[in-house]
Parts: C-alpha cells; structure tokens; sequence
C-alpha cells in the first residue's frame, strides 16, 4: 500500500503547514513576532505595484524610462525604455532602477521574470535587482540580455531566496546605444515567481578557476568573479554575477589569510592559505590558493630627491617634478606576470613591481619628446639577489612621426644593467646618457618604457628625462678623493681609508658652530663633509706629535664655497691659519709645508679648525714627511750577460763598442753630459736633460739584432724618450717609463722603429725629456 | 511483493496538482486494482565504475545498423565503456553522453537492453530514474516487441515509457508505435510539471500493461491509457517486449545539442522491475 502511505505523508504535510501558519498567527497577537514585509511579487504588470518608485542612474537619461500603453505583452501597459543615440546631450545611457520604499519578503520566490522585446535585435548590457541605490547587498545582475522584435520571456534566478527578507531593489537595468545608435526595448510582466523549474545551482568564485598568487602579510585582495549559474527551463545554463553577501567564505589557514564576509582576503602571515566559497550549502567552484611570503622587503628610506632643476626635466614619476601623463604603469602584455602598486617610503611615492619579468610602462596617448633632452635616470631598490649574471633592462621605445605602435618609423634600444651598478638593498640611481640608446634613432615621439630582467622585485622611483647642460650642477663630488700612495711609514692620518687613522678624534665637537657635519660614501670611499660652513673643528682623540712631519696634506672639493681656511692648534690655543684654494675644479689635492703653521707647537697638536663658507667636502688629512729619496744610484747598472758574438754595443763595460762615437754632439742642446763611475762601472750621466744626441762613430747595420738594450736610472725625471736615427733624418721615439725604481733593464724590440728608421744604417741616437738620467749598457742584441 | 492499486480516485488530488498538459478527461482512466508480482529486477547494487549484471543487460553499439544514428540521425556513438556506462556505487545505474570524438562522432553514450536476456508480454514495468538535461538530450525508458527480426519494426509494436527532451526538463512522454503509427505519427501524450523538473530527483515511470490495454505512470499519476481503440492501425502489444534504456544525443524527436548544453550528462537508473499480474 505504498501509494496510500505517500498520500498520508502528504496529507501530514499540508497540515503541519496549517499549524505552523496558525501557530505564526498566534506569535503576531502576542507581539513577539518581528515585523513582517510584505510578500507582493508584482513589479510592473500594468503600472507600479505597491510603493514602487523609479530613479534614473547618474550620467544616464533621466527620460529614458515610460510607461506604454500602446506597445505590451499583456493587459493595458508595459515599461518602455528608450535608449539614447552616442552623443545625445541629455545622457550618455539609458539606465536606473526601481525601488520599493518598504523592502519586500522575496524569500518564497527563486526569481525575477519578465517578458522583453526591442524594435532591433539588441544586447541588454544589465539587468538585475538587489540594486537598492545604497548597500545593494544582494544585487544579482545578468549581463547581455539578447532582445530581438518578439516577446521573449527572461528569468533572473535568486541565488539564494532566503536571504531576500527585506528586499528594496526590484529591478534595475543598464543599456548604452549600439554601434553608436539608439534603440526601444520593452518590459512587461516583471514580477518575482516560484518557478520551480530552474535548477542544477553552480555557484562560482573566480569564475570557476582555482587561482594562484603570491602574496606578501598586509596585502588585501578581493575576490572576484563571483557568479551563480542556474539551468532554466529550456535546458541551459545561465550565469548571473551575485553579490558576496549570498557566499559563505572560508579560510583554509586563518592565520595566513583571513577573508571577510564581503569576500575580502586579508593577508596576515607568511604561508598558504586557500579560500573557498559555498553559496548555502552548495561549494561554489573555483579557489583562491595564496601563497604568502610574510612581510614584505621594501627600502627604509626613499630615493635620493632628484637635483636637476624642473625646468629641464620631462618627469613620469617623482614627487619632486610636475609629472607628465602615463597611460599606464602595467601595460599586462602577453606572457608579463608584472604585478604593479604604488608605495610610500617615509611619505614619498614609489612604484613597486612584483613578479616582473617584464613590464611595459605606456605613455602612447601622448608621447614625449625628449629630443632636448640628453638623460633619463630612473632609481631602483630591489631586495633580491643582484650577483651575475642578473640583469636589470631598461628599453625606450620611439613610436616615431606616426605617434603609433608600428608603421615603419619606430625606434627601440635596450640596455642592461647589472654588478657592480646593480646592487641589493640599496637605491642605485641610473643616469642614462640618451647616446646610450644607440637604436633610439629618434625621441621625439617616445611613447613606451619597458623594465625587464632577473630581478622580480623591483622599487622604481623618479623617473625622468633630463638636459645635464643646462642641470644644476651636482653639489657633490661623484668620484673619490685620489688615494695617497705615500708608505704608510711617513704618514700620521687623521682622516683617510688608505691610512690607519688616529684613534678617539672628534670630527663633530660642539663650538657652536652652524656647520653640518656628515661622513658619506663617495664611490666607495668614505669622505667629510661639511655643509654650510661658518667654522668647524676636529678633537684629536689624543695630543699629536708631528714635529717629525714635514707637510699637512688635505684633499678639499667645493663647488660653492669662496673662502676656505684650514687651522692647526696647539694648546693655549696656539692657532694659525692657512688660506685654501676655493672652488676647486673637482678634487683639489693640496700639501701646505708645517713650516707654514708656525708658531704652533708641531710636537703637541690638539685640534683642526676649518672656518669660511659653502658645502666643503674633505679627505685624506694627515700628515706626511717626504722620503730621503736618493738622486743618484749607488749600484752599477746590471751586466749584460749576451754574448759578445751578438751585440753591437754603442756604450757598456761589457763590451767593445763601437769606435768613434760621439756621446755629446752639440745639436744646441742645454743637457750636461758627463761620464761618472758607479760603483766601478762607467755610466752616462745626462743632467738637465732636454735634449741629447749621441753620434756613432760609423753607421751601423743593426738589421740583423732585434732589440735595442739599455739601462737607466733617474729618481726626478717624469719624461723621457729615446729616439733611433737613420740618415734623413729618418727618427722615431720610443717613451721609457720614469723616474725609474732602481736600474731598470729594458729590451726594446727594434720593430718599434721600423719602418720608419733604416735599420741598416743607424748613425744617431737622441733622447728627449727632462731630469737627471744615469744611462749605461746602450746595446742591440738579437 | 504484491502490488495494490487504489482507485484512480484516490490519486485525484496530486493529479490535479502536477498535471496541466493531460486534461483529466474520460471514465476510460478509472482504473481497477491490481495484485502485482515481482518477477525481474536489477537494483544496480554494486562498486562504482563496475558494468552492470551481464547476465541482464547487453549493449547496443556505435551509430545503428544502418549507420544512420539508430533510424532518427542520432549523433552518438554507443559505447559500453565505464566513462558511459557503469555503476555508480550508489546503488544506481549511470548511463552518461559526453561529448568527445570517438570513432567519427563527436558524441559518446550507452545504451542497455534485455533482449534475448528478458522479454514478457504483459505486467507492470518500471523504473525509477533521475534524468539528465540540456537542449539535444535524449534518454528513454522504452520496449521492443520481441519478435523484432522476425517481423521488423514498427510491426513488432513500441512502448516507450519514458521519453524525454533534455531542453524541456519539466515534460516527459509516453508513446506506442506501431503499424501504421509510428515515428512522428505515433500515439503519445506528455505529463509535465509546472514547478518541478525530472532532472532533480528520481521519478519512478512505469506503465501497466495487459490484454488490449497500456497504462501509462509517473510516480503514482496515471496520466495515459491506450487501448486498440486509441491506435489507427493494428495493435500490436498483445506479445512479449524487451526493455530499453539509452541516452541518445540529438536526433529526429529532440533536435541538436547546442554549444550552450552542458556535458557530461548522466541518467541515474535506480532500479528496473517488472511484475507479473496475479489474479
């Protein structure tokens, strides 16, 4: 009797219903019941139903909605909506909703219908309801509504009908004019149904794709593409956008990422989290994996403030600049996993890219011309490994005349960057000369900037163009302060990385002075700096005795200072001022004898002063005495050890020379020529050489040897050539490298002098320079 | 098992609530009761992914004997693979269309039959089924007569229990053929649902058949009788059938899949049973 048992059912069914309506009843008189909402599910059938209002969106046009008496599915009216043609003055669109002022109990209905029809074939951008012109918490919206010339009837399914208790928004559309043109659609019958005959809900987050990102704690991501599809009657699928308030979300780590109920990721750890979605008790599909890499590594501190003047700079991107219009910042090419944000550092503005690959930065809609131009410079900061073979590339490409992607007047050079220009964890300012861009033929249409490499993380700040002629100049020196080459023996070193320097001294004492005190890396090399000076002392840590010293060596750089003196005090205070050289061209190195400092007790120095004006950078102040430099050897020059058989010898003890040699032919010159034993050996001395021939007794053919000989010694001289002579004159020199450390030997290939010098006939030879010069052992030899 | 019908009265009331399209018209539905026997029956008990009971079932494959999509441009290709037919593990049957390439087609079904396994004339012939969906889906509950090869169709008399279009979910139909009576002729009737679909829960489709009379059930609703009165030429139901179940994909009765159907789409069979009338 399974039959009977089912209808039995059924019958309890229906009267459990009865009771429970009558029970609801009973909870009204008592007044314990919440306000019920009125359950009406006419919109518009032939008018407004009950407290129905109309609002025309902003920017839309506001008479784009009537009511049709003429035109109608059923009954005596329908809702007629006229949809402006492009450019019409009084609204761009048609578009706005209808709202009840006492929200509605739509929770028995599972959607919205309505029958449609147009005067062309057309696509509705939206329609929908839950839009109430404020929260729109359950908005639903369907997208691309297909209306042709016939009645045709639509279905917008409620997600989930329990949440519509209090329901404001009944319906609202959307629709702009097609290919330009206006149209009229008409819509009849909007009312709320049980239908009953929509089923298989597929909620959807993400549109359906289990997604992946990487993500960093404090980032908030929401969660998009959030859809419900329903099969309607006719068999097929429809997918309408729902809004977050019908999905349940979770968190498979709330620790790494929490999500709100507006479907709002919030990351809060470093680790995985995945998100998910169900819309009542239906898994939505799609997912949110997130993988979080904690904290993010950013710069402490922002770029260095640009210098250059404005008004020969083309700025896209500085706080210090006006910046000119940049379309985009993530053109988001093919195959870029560039993710773009802007920062704050301390309070100035920084672009950051994540996952770059490569990034296009577009500036097409209107292009700069940079032809006056002569730099761009952009600065970078990344945290990630900069050891080679990383790169950083920088491409700026020229749309050409055209001002348009291809067209055969492009122009593109890329350039890259990487160790030593390229480090971690610092700012590294790129000034890019634009000769640089050898392929960038033209610049006066540039239109695109592409960062590209081996760096996924990337900070970019003040990115510009710049004229470096008409640049202020820099306020700075950019390369260091030479380095002294003194022996650290004869120095005593306040301030210098070369030497050990005095320990416990006081670069900053408070004199109340105005002057800024700074110690700064210039290429590496640490430097003093002193901003706006008016005077400035340095506290030796202890006394010093530097009466052994013979010289203060300072090297001093100012572009703006016009008065510079530099004190040395002893205790009384004994002081005593000398007047440095201001500006300087670059590094300025300067040696001021002690003797220049007296009266002041050179044995008990206790403090530097500096007085004068301007930014004055300094480096290497120490003191220094000059070596006991000998002027004459006190060894003889090497013996040669070739044998005899193959030397022609012009001047040795070692072997016949040749006979009849003149070694002072007066040519006019001023040298002093005389011949001096060393150590036994006989040697040619030049003094106050300008110039000095030597003529052979006979002309010698040397084309069988290969090397010319020789052996000198000079501690002064800073030039010195010698020169090979056939008849002619036929000369040509060769530049010995002085003063000399010792004897040197050198062998000089006799190739050096041809073809200009006949080597089978060499009568002469000259040397030019200047000092004193010891020559022995003047030989070919093969 | 016995089987007690009340009178047709008794199912009046749900009647008039789940039928628009069959009009309760004429004292030819007024129904005795009958003492049914179960005599046959597969209840699909078994691990998922497994082939039903081979000692039951044997399959219909690829594209019909005349290569024309089983006489009504079918675009299946009938496999007996698990991914078309197999087990649920559930206790149900899952036949399943999908659509891939496979051996020209670009569809892939199943279709399972009794004959030569299990025929009868007469009795009460069931089976409880969750039904697919999508515009171009085709499945059926449905006999032969079993002398098919020896006289051919439509001579051999078809009763389709259950038929259906996948882009009408809410209406199914119920039909003969025969001489003189069948394809697009047939004698049929719809039973449909206003608020409800037969692709969410499991219906049982039954009829109950006997000498010179059809009854045509969805759940406890007679909604057809047919009798030699109703069909223009011969009737021809007074020997034994075989059952039928396939899903096929588009076709004369149902019209092409579009790009909008959603595959894969599986029929869940609970059970198939048939009873014998006892007096």
């Amino acid at each position: 009797m399974q039959h009977l048992k089912h209808k039995i059912a059924a019958l309890f069914l229906f009267a459990s219903l009865a009771l429970i309506t009558v029970f609801s009843c009973k909870r009204d008189i008592d007044g314990l019941a919440p306000a019920t909402f009125p359950t009406t599910p006419e919109v518009f059938i032939d008018g407004f139903s009950a407290g129905l209002n109309y609002a025309a969106f902003g920017g839309s046009k506001v008479t784009a909605f009537d009511v049709d008496a003429e035109v109608k599915y059923k009954g005596t009216a329908s809702m007629k909506f006229e949809v402006p043609d492009a450019g019409d003055p009084k609204g761009a669109y048609a578009g706005g909703g209808f709202i009840t002022s006492v929200g509605r109990d739509l929770s028995g209905y599972d959607a919205l219908t309505f029958w449609a029809k147009a005067s062309k074939a057309a696509t509705i951008d939206v329609v929908g309801f839950g839009n109430d012109f404020g929260e729109s918490k359950y908005q639903v919206t369907l997208r691309g509504v297909k209306v042709n010339s016939n009645w045709q009837k639509f279905i917008i399914p409620i997600p989930d009908p329990s949440k519509l208790k209090q329901e404001r928004g009944m319906f609202f559309y959307s629709e702009g004019p097609e290919n330009e043109l206006g149209y009229t659609f008409w819509i009849d019958d909007l009312k709320f149904e049980k239908l009953g005959t929509i089923a298989h809900p597929k909620p959807a987050i993400l549109d359906g794709q289990n997604q992946v990102f990487s993500v960093e704690t404090e980032q908030k991501l929401n969660i998009g593409g959030l859809k419900v599809a329903f099969n309607l009657p006719t068999g097929i699928d429809q997918s309408v956008d729902a809004a977050p308030a019908y999905f349940t979300f979770l968190s498979s780590n709330p620790a790494v990422a929490s999500v709100s109920s507006a479907g709002v990721v919030s990351v809060a750890d470093a680790g995985k989290a995945v998100i998910t979605a169900k819309v009542g008790e239906l898994n939505a599909i799609g997912s949110m994996t997130l993988n979080s890499s904690g904290k993010s590594v950013g710069p402490a501190t922002p770029a260095p403030t640009p210098t250059v003047k404005a008004d020969s700079v083309i700025s896209l991107f500085s706080n210090a600049y006006n910046n000119v219009t940049v379309d985009t910042w993530n053109t988001r090419w093919q195959f870029s996993t560039a993710e773009d944000s802007e920062v704050k550092i301390a309070g100035n503005d920084a672009k950051r890219y994540r996952s770059l690959n490569f990034v296009g930065i577009e500036f097409s809609s209107k292009t700069i011309n940079a032809s006056a131009m002569t730099h761009f410079h952009l600065d970078i900061w990344t945290p990630d490994p900069t050891d080679l073979p990383k790169t950083f590339k920088v491409q700026l490409v020229d749309f050409g005349p055209n001002g348009t992607f291809g067209g055969g007047d492009d122009s593109s050079h890329e350039l890259s960057f990487s160790r030593p220009t390229l480090v971690s964890n610092e700012w590294v300012s790129l000034d890019i000369p634009l000769s640089r861009f050898t392929g960038l033929t033209k610049r006066a249409n540039l239109a695109q900037l592409v960062l590209s490499g081996e760096i996924p993380n990337v900070y970019v700040d003040n990115v510009y163009f710049y004229n470096a002629g008409i640049v202020a100049p820099p306020t700075g020196p950019t390369v260091a302060a030479p380095a002294p080459t003194r022996s650290a023996a004869n120095v005593i070193s306040v301030f210098s990385d070369t030497y050990t320097n005095q320990a416990g001294t006081d670069f900053n004492p408070n004199w109340g002075q105005a002057t800024k005190v700074t110690q700064l890396s210039i290429a590496g090399n640490n430097t003093l700096r002193y901003e706006n000076l008016n005077y400035q002392g340095t506290q030796f840590g202890s006394n010093l005795n530097v009466s052994s010293m013979t010289h203060l060596h300072l090297d001093i750089w100012s572009k703006n200072s016009s008065n510079l003196n530099v004190f040395i005090i002893s205790p009384g205070p004994v002081e005593k001022a000398v007047v440095l050289k201001v500006p300087t061209n670059g590094w300025s190195s300067v040696d001021i004898p002690l003797s220049d400092f007296s009266p002041v007790a050179l044995n008990n120095l206790i403090q530097f002063k500096f007085d004068g004006n301007g930014d004055i950078y300094l480096d290497n102040l120490y003191f220094y005495k000059n070596a006991v430099v000998s002027t004459d050897p006190t060894t003889a020059a090497p013996t040669p050890t070739f044998s005899a058989a193959n030397v022609i010898s012009v001047f040795s003890d070692a072997y016949t020379n040749v006979a009849g040699t003149d070694l002072n032919p007066n040519w006019g010159q001023a040298t002093k020529v005389t011949q001096v034993p060393v150590a036994g050996n006989n040697t040619l001395l030049f003094t106050g050489l300008n110039y000095q021939g030597i003529q052979l007794g006979s002309n010698q053919n040397v084309s069988g040897m290969t090397q010319l000989h020789l052996d000198f010694w000079t501690a002064n001289s800073t030039e010195l050539k010698v020169f090979l002579i056939s008849p002619g004159p036929a000369e040509k020199p060769y530049t010995l490298k002085v003063p000399s450390s010792g004897w040197t030997s050198i062998d000089i290939p006799l190739k050096e002098f041809t073809p200009t010098v006949d080597l089978s006939k060499v009568f002469q030879f000259k040397f030019e320079g200047n000092g004193k010069i010891y020559l022995d052992n003047i030989l070919f030899h093969k | 098992m016995k089987w007690n019908h009340s009178t047709f009265i008794n199912s009046f009331l749900l009647v008039l609530m789940f039928c628009t399209f069959w009009s309760c018209q004429d004292e030819d539905n007024t129904i005795v009761d009958r003492d049914y026997q179960l005599v046959w029956e597969d209840n699909f008990d078994g691990s998922a992914g497994k082939a039903p009971d081979a000692s039951k079932w044997v399959y219909d494959l690829g594209i019909g004997p005349g290569n024309d999509g089983w006489g009504n441009q079918e675009l299946q290709y009938y496999t007996n693979r698990p991914e078309n037919v197999a087990l649920d593990g559930t206790g149900n049957l899952a036949i399943t269309a999908r659509r891939e390439s496979y051996a020209g087609r670009g569809f892939t079904s199943a279709r399972l039959n009794t004959k030569g396994v299990f025929a009868q004339a007469y009795g009460r012939f069931e089976a409880r089924i969750k039904l697919p969906w999508g515009p171009g889906i085709w499945p059926a509950f449905w006999m032969l007569g079993a002398n098919i090869d020896q006289v051919t169709w439509p001579q051999c008399g078809e009763i389709d229990i259950m038929e259906y279009r996948g882009q009408e979910p809410n209406l199914i139909y119920g039909s003969v053929h025969g001489p003189g009576y069948s394809g697009g002729a047939a004698i049929t009737k719809s039973y449909g649902f206003t608020n409800d679909r037969f692709d969410v829960d499991f219906h049982v489709f039954a009829v109950e058949w006997g000498k010179d009379f059809i009854d045509f059930y969805v759940d406890e609703v007679l909604y057809q009788r047919l009798t030699p009165e109703d069909t223009p030429g011969e009737w021809v139901y007074n020997q034994p059938f075989f059952i039928i179940m396939n899903i096929a994909v588009g076709g004369n009765f149902v019209g092409f899949p579009t790009s909008q159907t959603p595959f894969p789409q599986t029929m869940l069979v609970d059970y198939v049973k048939v009873y014998k009338e006892v007096n």
